[in-house]
C-alpha cells in the first residue's frame, strides 16, 4: 500500500525494492566494509518495507556501531531489539535501527546457533538496547556477553531456566481449542 | 565530656525508598527503589513486569483476526492507535488493498483516540503535580465525551477491537460527522481550559520548569519517542516521517520543545492536541461514502512467508508491530515495541539530582502505561 494512492502497485513496490536493495545497501555496505555482510533478497525471508542486513553473530556489535557512527546515513537510533526462535536452526537476535536525519531504516539480524545462544551486548552501542536485552535473555535463553544488568526484567527474577517465547515452551491447551479444524473445516478456506 | 561537632550532630547517610508497585502516583503496578541523600534522589531502580501477561506469545496462537483485540489489552489508553500498527502490518504483509474510507475512519479514530490519551494526561499529570482536582475532572470530562463517541461505534468504551485487517468491523453510526463535529467543539473548549488551568498556573510552572531535562542526544541514545522525544527538540513524528495512512494528504505541524524538562513534555502534548483537531477537520473534507471492507477478503486470512517492522506514532510514541510470517493464518513471531518501554529506560537518567518530591512529576511526564510496557 503506498500512501498517495491507497492501492497496491506492481510498478512502485518493484522500484521501492530496487531502492533497497541498491540505493540503501550501497549506503549500508560502505559503512559496513571489512564486515562480513550480506543483504537478504530471498522473497520468503526479505521484510515487506526495509532492507534486512545479515551480519555473522561475532561481528554484529562492531557492525552496528559502523553503522550508528556512519558518515551519511547514520542510523542513531536503536527502534527495537528482539529474537526469533527457528528451533533447531537457531535463534535470530533482530536488531531495528533508524537514521533520525535521513529517516531511513536498516534491520539487522545474526543467526545464533541452536547450542551456543551467546552474542556480544549492544549496550555499548547504545544505552536502549539494555532493557531490550533482558527481555530477549529472559524469553529465550539468549545470553548477551558484557551485559551490565543481566537480571530478568518481565518475569520473576529467580526464573532463569524456563523460557516462554521459545516454539518449544508449550501454551498449555489453548493451541487445540484454537486450531484450524474447529472453526473452519478443511478446503473451506 | 566532648560536645559533638556540627558534623556528627547532623551526620546523614542514604536511604532507600521503595515506591510502589501499588503507589497512586504510578499510574499502575510499577515498583521503583529510590536512594535518596536527605530530599535529593541519587538512584532510581525502576522493576517493571507486574503487567506482563505473554500477549506476544498468545498471539501466535491466534490468527490475524483474532489477534486485533489483543492489540488493545496492550495499549488501554490509546485502542486504535495499538490496533492499527497491527493490521497495517497484517494488511501490508498480505497485500491487502484497504477502501479509501475505511483508511479514513481510521484516521478520524486515531486522532481521536490521541485527544482522549492527552486529556486523560493532562488531568493525572496535574493530580502528579499538585494541582489537585480541578484539571483532573474537567479533562475526564473532555475524555468521556470521545469515550461516547468511541462508545456509539463500537459498543465499547474501552476495548473497542474495531479494526480489522482490510478495513473495519462495521459502518460508522449515521450521525457519525454530526458527532465528530460535537466532539471536537467540546475538545476545543477543554484544550482551552487545560491551557488557563494548567499552563498559567504558578503552582504548576514552579513544579515543572527546569525539572527532569534531558539532552536530545540522550534522548535518542535511549530510543525515546513520541511527545517525550520531541519535547527535548528532535522533530521525530511517524506520521511525517514514515508516513501510512493518508497523512500525506493533511497538513499539520510537528510539535517540539526546547528543553527537553517535564514542563515541555507536557506542553507538546498539549499543543499537539490542537494539531489532532486540525487533522480531525481536514479528515472530515475528505471522508466519502464507499465501501469499509475491500469486495474480495478470504475468511480466512493467510500470509506469505516474510516479514514486516510496522511502526505508527501513538499518543505516547512509536508503538511497533514486529510480524513474522511463515505462511498461514498466524504470526509465526510477534513482537509489540511498546513506546513508554524504551522511554521509561530513561527514567534514572531524569531523576537523579532532583528531589523526591519531583520524582513523582517527572514519572508522570513520560505518561506511562504499564499494560503497554509490560504487555
Amino acid at each position: 500500500m503506498s500512501p498517495e494512492e491507497g492501492a497496491p502497485d506492481a510498478a512502485a513496490d518493484d522500484a521501492a525494492r530496487d531502492y533497497l536493495e541498491t540505493t540503501i545497501w550501497a549506503e549500508v555496505d560502505r559503512a559496513l566494509s571489512g564486515i562480513t555482510a550480506r543483504p537478504v533478497t530471498d522473497e520468503e525471508e526479505r521484510s515487506v518495507i526495509d532492507l534486512v542486513v545479515r551480519v555473522p553473530p561475532r561481528e554484529v556489535v562492531t557492525a552496528l556501531r559502523a553503522l550508528r557512527d556512519a558518515q551519511g546515513m547514520n542510523f542513531d537510533y536503536l527502534r527495537s531489539l528482539t529474537a526469533v526462535d527457528y528451533e533447531e536452526e537457531g535463534v535470530d537476535v533482530v536488531y531495528h535501527l533508524y537514521s533520525v536525519e535521513t529517516r531511513h531504516n536498516v534491520t539487522v539480524k545474526c543467526r545464533l546457533a541452536a547450542d551456543r545462544l551467546v552474542v556480544e551486548s549492544a549496550t555499548s552501542v547504545w544505552r536502549a538496547a539494555n532493557w531490550y536485552e533482558r527481555e530477549a535473555q529472559e524469553m529465550f535463553g539468549v545470553r548477551f556477553e558484557g551485559h551490565p544488568d543481566p537480571r530478568n526484567l518481565l518475569l520473576p527474577e529467580e526464573m532463569t531456566d524456563v523460557f516462554p517465547l521459545r516454539k518449544s515452551h508449550p501454551l498449555a491447551e489453548i493451541e487445540v481449542l484454537q486450531g484450524e479444524g474447529i472453526a473452519y473445516e478443511e478446503g473451506e478456506l | 565530656m566532648v560536645a559533638n561537632t556540627p558534623e556528627q550532630e547532623f551526620e546523614t547517610r542514604e536511604l532507600l525508598i521503595n515506591m510502589g508497585p501499588q503507589h497512586p502516583s504510578t499510574h499502575g503496578v510499577f515498583r521503583m527503589v529510590l536512594g535518596v541523600d536527605g530530599e535529593v534522589v541519587t538512584d532510581v531502580v525502576p522493576y517493571i513486569g507486574y503487567m506482563h501477561r505473554g500477549a506476544e506469545k498468545l498471539c501466535e496462537t491466534m490468527d490475524f483476526r483474532q489477534g486485533v483485540g489483543y492489540m488493545d489489552r496492550t495499549e488501554y489508553l490509546a485502542n486504535f492507535n495499538a490496533e492499527l500498527s497491527y493490521v497495517l502490518a497484517v494488511e501490508r504483509l498480505a497485500g491487502i488493498e484497504v477502501p479509501e474510507r475505511a483508511q479514513w475512519i481510521r484516521m478520524i479514530l486515531c486522532e481521536l483516540n490521541r485527544l482522549s490519551s492527552h486529556f486523560m494526561f493532562t488531568g493525572a499529570f496535574g493530580t502528579d503535580v499538585g494541582v489537585f482536582g480541578t484539571a483532573f475532572v474537567y479533562s475526564f470530562r473532555e475524555r468521556e465525551v470521545i469515550l461516547d463517541l468511541f462508545e456509539e461505534i463500537t459498543g465499547d468504551r474501552l476495548m473497542y477491537a474495531y479494526f480489522r485487517p482490510g478495513g473495519l468491523a462495521w459502518e460508522v453510526p449515521e450521525n457519525f460527522e454530526t458527532r465528530v463535529h460535537e466532539v471536537l467543539l467540546s475538545a476545543r473548549h477543554g484544550i482551552r481550559e487545560m491551557d488557563s488551568l494548567l499552563t498559567e498556573n504558578e503552582i504548576f510552572l514552579a513544579r515543572t520548569k527546569g525539572v527532569g531535562a534531558i539532552s536530545a542526544a540522550d534522548a535518542v541514545d535511549w530510543g525515546m519517542s513520541g511527545p517525550s522525544l520531541r519535547a527535548s527538540g528532535v522533530p521525530l513524528d511517524l506520521r511525517r516521517d514514515d508516513p501510512y495512512l493518508y497523512y500525506p494528504q493533511v497538513d499539520f505541524d510537528v510539535i517540539t520543545g526546547e528543553a527537553g524538562d517535564v514542563f515541555d513534555r507536557y506542553h507538546v502534548r498539549l499543543r499537539e492536541m490542537r494539531e489532532s483537531v486540525r487533522i480531525i477537520e481536514q479528515c472530515m473534507e475528505h471522508l466519502s461514502d464507499g465501501p469499509i471492507l475491500p469486495e474480495r477478503l478470504p475468511r480466512m486470512l493467510r500470509t506469505p512467508p516474510g516479514e514486516i517492522y510496522e511502526r505508527t506514532e501513538a499518543p505516547r510514541g512509536e508503538y511497533g508491530i514486529y510480524l513474522v510470517s511463515r505462511g498461514g493464518n498466524r504470526p509465526y513471531r510477534l513482537k509489540v515495541r511498546s513506546a513508554c518501554f524504551s522511554n521509561l529506560q530513561a527514567l534514572r537518567d531524569m531523576t537523579i539530582g532532583h528531589y523526591v518530591a519531583d520524582a513523582v512529576v517527572i514519572l508522570g511526564s513520560i505518561d506511562i502505561v504499564l499494560c503497554e510496557v509490560d504487555r
